[in-house]
This record gives structure tokens, C-alpha cells and sequence, in this order.
């Protein structure tokens, strides 16, 4: 039997992927304008804390890397509203068992778009929140098991993500204090069952093998609050970067938490056919 | 939020997962093997173990004092109560290993009186199979171990060797086990068509019997171009034939041309999972039962075909028993054939 609660997420799932589908319909229905794109690339470094139990019953600890390239822009339509935001991260864990004498490399990619309705409630501070899709994949990989080695991850959900920017000058120096959190609200994922091979995988038994996700057996938050120190249309970029990612089904319980300090920069641009646009109307993502 | 989250978390409970903080001492260490046993192992059923009164019996045996090998000594008289070869406990001073299943029983294998007495040492080796002629005109492969990878092209050099061969013996006496990828690599050489050749299962939670149901294992043939053997074989195992190497067995004596000859395998029909204790042990466990073609479980062993029964006499040095066996119902001479 099913709950009520488990209920309303595909609906959910449906009225934000419509919102999303929606939106972009109507990209080219609308009025150009020159949109910046603001891009950052970051490295990350920290630790990291991950548990799975198809892997090992045992909580593992170790440190996490990470790169990430985020974009956001002016919407493709009701630019002065809405903001477009596109993200793709690679990590790289490598975590100890508490004795010290085994290895767990954990690896992912993962890739989002969304979408955000703005405001501007003071000049200095913009606030966005909105949907967006993603896909993510990678693999646990415990170097001392010898038939269940792997626990591969994969998922597409579509969630609720946000942004806060705060402008504000530290002396002279113009500086901008970011907040951008995404939280996956439904969607699926890919999981063996309890003591299921992926030798059996290959062999064909593919079944139960794509799970419903809703907050009850897959929750995740990344999120990323930043410094950026601004040098024209350049900035450096300092701060905390932090994932939750958390798993439960099939008796099989997966959780990692990483927490980051990054570094990078930020670069602020725009494409423009001067031939094509004598006159042009900047909007800018927030 | 981060109350939010904490919530959320706190509300998967974890007690059906194994997730756990066990200590990492003598009682915490005790608790993590025997939970991750009962949880995680697959033939308590059919070997009618009481796993909790093995835990009453071995927990009052276990004190905070103890050391780490007086532990290990006892946590491995927990494990041989289960009385299966795919369990091990291994530690960086011992390897834990239950050994009645092959020691109770004659070796019936000897590869130098092969080399010596019947190939005068002169045969062929590749991707760790030696091959050669018996001079009945009979085809011989001893392949010591599926951990070596079998390579196709090795395969095709081998058979297209032998193709001339009135019939083929491969010998798995003493073959340990491994990939049972081999296996697949191996038989698909001697099928012709799509074949059923076992069932497997998984457990599908913690419970003793929770098992998803059987799924086939079909192989398919070795593509054309590939050298293929449709000739009579004779596959030749004795006790410590184990693991995949069982499988191996059990798979071929369900082929129409094929007879096993020797001794019971040791069975080992269970795939292995791995998992660890606190103080950095790691454990080895049968988690997914395999069946052969018929459905019947192959973990105590599989059975030589009728009248292909044969041992090797204790203190025999010069000849074997088993492979002359092979040899006279491949070449006609004997009617057990």
C-alpha cells in the first residue's frame, strides 16, 4: 500500500518538469536581449565521510576533491525576472575504514539546469528560487572486496534550487557574498537489491533495479556559500562548498557528506555580433 | 533547514541496513562478524545451523581481556560451524579457512605424474592451461585455476591444436575456483546454440530466507569464426574441485556430450560477498546461491557421471587412474562409456 505522501511527489515531480518545459517553449518566443553569463570555475578540498552498506557496514572517513563549473544568466525568457542556472560538478573522494587498512574511492559527475523567479528586495541583495533537472552518476569502489567491489550510483530528479546575492564592498574593494543551494525532490535512481551481483546484472536480472526517489529514500543538498572578491569583470572566488547525499533502500543504506573549501574565479561576459546589434539592452542574471 | 535535514536523516532508520558504531574491541568486534553473518549469509537453512545459539555459545567464550588472536581463534570456530569453504575470516596474521570439505577426502590428483608419465614433459601452456596429445589420439587440457583469465584467441589456438583429437579431457582436479566469467568464456565453446545452465539467486534483505527467485543463467555460444568443440569430453574433477570450478562442472555434465569423470567436487556453490570487521578483519561470506540446470543446489558438490566413478590408490606414483578412466571411455575401450 501506498502513502499519501509518497502520492503527491510524482505529481510534484510532473508540475515542476511542466514548469520547466514551459519555460523554455517559449525561448524563442520572446524579445532578445544581451544576457551576461556569469561563470565561475572552483576547486574544492575537504573532507570527507561516507558510509555504504552494500560496501561495508563500517563508516568511512578521508578527504574529497572537487571541481565545479556554474553559469548563470538572464532567463531566455522574462529575462528581467527570471534567472537560468547551469551547473556540472566532478568529485573525487578517497576515504579510510576506521582501522586504516582499506580504501573507498568514490567518483561522480554530476550535471543540472534550472530555472529561477527573481527579486531584488534592496539594491544590494537579489533573491532566486526555482526548479531544476539533474542527472548525476558515479561509483563507490571499496579496494578490498572481492564480488561486490562497486556500488554504482545514478540518478534524475528534478528539485527545488535557490540563490541568494548580497553586494557590499570590503574598503574600496567591490565584493559579492553568494548562497546557492539545490535540494532534489523526486525523481529516480538506480539501486541493486540487498545482496544482488551486479555479475547477476550482467548475466540479465535487471529488474528492481530503478527506484521511485522522494525524500524518504533519497535525499541530497549541495550547496555552496561564497566569497567573491571582484576585480572588474573578474572575481575571485573563496568559500564553503557542502553535500549531502543519502540513500535508503533495498536495506541499503548509502551516505556521504563532504565539506569543501574553493577557490576559483569568476568571470562576467557576453557574446554580441556588433553587425547584428547596433543598440543593446543588457539584463543581468540577478 | 539544517534541522530539516537532521529530521530527515533521523527519520531512516538504519537498523535494517547494518549500518552501525559497533567498538572496536573484542565483544564490538564478536557482535560485527556474527550481525554480518546472520544478516548477509545464505545457507543457514540448508546446512540447519542455529545461528543464535551459535552466538550464545561462542559470545560467553568472549571477554574485553582477550587478545587479538585468542579472538581470532574463536571468532574461526564460529565460522567452521558453518562448514563452507567460501568462508574466511582474514586478519594480517591468519587467514581463517574451513578445510574438512577437501581434507577428509583423497587428493586423487597428481599434475607431475601427468607431466612425467603421460607427456614425458613435453606439452603446450598458454593462458594457464597446459595441453597437449595422450597417444590414444585423445585431447587433454589442465586448467589450474579460473583466476586466469582465458583468452579467447589462447582458446582458439588450443582447440584448432587439438581439432583432430577424437576426444577431448579437461581436467579441474585441484582447480581452486575464480571468475565464473571463465566459465562462460570457457563453455561457450561447446554449445551450439542458447543453453540453460543454472539459476541464481541474491538475498533480498536480512532475514535467513529472504531470496529473490532463481533467475536462468543462459550462455550463448562462441561466436562464429571462433574455434568451437562439439567432440566427446570427459571433465575430470576430484574434492577440491571448489567454487567456480564446481560450477564449471556442474554446467558441462549437463551437456549432451559430456561425462564427468573422477570424484565428487567440493561444492562451493554460493558467491562470495565481502565485508569487514571494526578492528580492520575483513570477513568472506556465500551470499548468492547458484543451482545448476535442473534447479538443485551444487553446494556439497556434484556427482561424477554413472559408472565414471574412480580414485586414484594411495601411493600411486606412476600412473592415474582417473585420466586412464577418461582416456578408455573416450577411445571406446571401456563400456561404462
Amino acid at each position: 500500500m501506498r502513502s499519501a505522501s509518497f502520492l503527491s511527489f510524482p505529481r510534484l515531480f510532473g508540475v515542476i518538469l511542466l514548469l520547466l518545459l514551459a519555460g523554455y517553449a517559449t525561448l524563442f518566443a520572446q524579445e532578445k536581449a544581451a544576457r551576461p553569463v556569469i561563470s565561475s570555475y572552483t576547486l574544492g578540498v575537504g573532507s570527507a565521510h561516507v558510509a555504504d552498506t552494500y560496501l561495508t557496514p563500517l563508516r568511512y572517513h578521508g578527504t574529497a576533491w572537487r571541481f565545479d563549473y556554474r553559469r548563470l544568466q538572464a532567463g531566455p525568457f522574462a529575462p528581467e525576472r527570471i534567472t537560468s542556472k547551469a551547473d556540472v560538478s566532478l568529485s573525487l573522494e578517497k576515504t579510510h575504514n576506521p582501522a586504516g587498512n582499506a580504501t573507498m574511492w568514490d567518483a561522480m559527475i554530476g550535471i543540472d539546469w534550472g530555472l529561477m523567479r527573481r527579486w531584488r528586495p534592496l539594491p544590494s541583495l537579489a533573491l532566486a528560487v526555482g526548479g531544476e533537472i539533474a542527472v548525476s552518476g558515479g561509483a563507490f569502489y571499496n579496494t578490498r572486496n572481492g564480488n561486490n567491489p562497486v556500488s554504482a550510483k545514478a540518478s534524475a530528479t528534478v528539485g527545488l534550487t535557490g540563490l541568494a546575492v548580497f553586494d557590499f564592498r570590503i574598503g574600496r574593494l567591490p565584493a559579492r557574498l553568494i548562497y546557492q543551494p539545490s535540494i532534489p525532490v523526486a525523481g529516480a535512481f538506480f539501486s541493486p537489491e540487498y545482496g544482488q551481483l551486479y555479475y547477476e546484472i550482467y548475466l540479465g536480472e535487471r529488474k528492481n533495479l530503478a527506484h521511485c526517489a522522494w525524500w524518504g529514500n533519497y535525499f541530497a543538498l549541495d550547496h555552496l556559500l561564497a566569497l567573491d572578491l571582484r576585480f572588474g569583470a573578474r572575481s575571485l572566488r573563496l568559500g564553503y562548498q557542502g553535500k549531502i547525499y543519502s540513500t535508503h533502500v533495498n536495506h541499503i543504506l548509502t551516505r556521504s557528506f563532504t565539506h569543501l573549501f574553493v577557490i576559483g574565479f569568476t568571470t562576467e561576459w557576453l557574446a554580441v555580433n556588433p553587425r547584428k546589434h547596433s543598440s543593446l539592452r543588457l539584463i543581468n542574471a540577478f | 533547514m539544517l534541522g530539516l535535514i537532521a529530521l530527515l536523516l533521523a527519520g531512516c532508520s538504519t537498523d535494517d541496513t547494518l549500518l552501525s558504531d559497533w567498538p572496536d574491541t573484542p565483544r564490538g568486534n564478536f557482535e560485527a562478524l556474527w550481525n554480518i553473518m546472520d544478516r548477509r549469509y545464505c545457507f543457514f537453512d540448508r546446512k540447519d545451523v542455529d545461528w543464535d545459539e551459535i552466538h550464545r555459545i561462542y559470545g560467553a567464550r568472549i571477554s574485553d581481556d582477550m587478545t587479538r588472536e585468542e579472538l581470532f581463534d574463536i571468532c574461526a570456530q564460529m565460522l567452521d560451524e558453518l562448514r563452507d569453504g567460501h568462508v574466511n575470516l582474514v586478519s594480517g596474521f591468519n587467514t581463517s579457512a574451513y578445510r574438512e570439505w577437501w581434507s577428509d577426502y583423497p587428493e586423487n590428483f597428481s599434475l607431475r605424474v601427468i607431466q612425467e608419465h603421460y607427456f614425458n614433459y613435453n606439452y603446450r601452456q598458454t593462458s594457464g592451461m597446459l595441453y597437449g596429445f595422450l597417444p590414444q589420439n585423445v585431447g587433454y587440457i589442465y586448467y589450474s585455476t579460473f583466476s586466469q583469465p582465458v583468452g579467447e584467441g589462447n582458446l582458439d589456438n588450443i582447440l584448432a591444436w587439438l581439432a583432430t583429437a577424437d576426444g577431448l579431457i579437461i581436467d579441474v582436479r585441484n582447480n581452486g575456483g575464480g571468475e565464473l566469467t571463465n566459465v562462460e568464456t570457457l563453455v561457450a565453446r561447446f554449445i551450439d546454440r542458447p543453453t540453460l545452465v543454472g539459476y541464481i539467486s541474491h538475498k533480498t534483505g536480512p532475514g535467513h530466507s529472504d531470496f529473490s527467485k532463481p533467475f536462468e543463467i543462459i550462455y550463448r555460444p562462441a561466436p562464429e569464426g571462433r574455434q568451437r568443440w562439439g567432440k566427446p569430453i570427459i571433465v575430470l574433477a576430484n574434492r577440491s574441485t571448489f567454487s567456480a570450478a564446481n560450477n564449471f562442472v556442474a554446467v558441462m555434465k549437463h551437456l549432451p556430450q559430456v561425462r564427468i569423470a573422477g570424484a565428487t567436487t567440493g561444492g562451493g556453490a554460493g558467491v562470495p560477498f565481502s565485508s569487514e570487521l571494526p578492528c580492520g578483519w575483513s570477513v568472506r561470506m556465500s551470499s548468492a546461491p547458484m543451482l545448476d540446470a535442473l534447479g538443485q543446489s551444487t553446494e556439497e558438490g556434484v556427482e561424477p557421471s554413472a559408472g565414471c566413478e574412480a580414485s586414484i590408490p594411495p601411493g600411486t606414483t606412476d600412473c592415474d587412474p582417473i585420466l586412464d578412466l577418461a582416456v578408455s571411455l573416450l577411445t571406446g575401450q571401456s563400456e561404462k562409456l
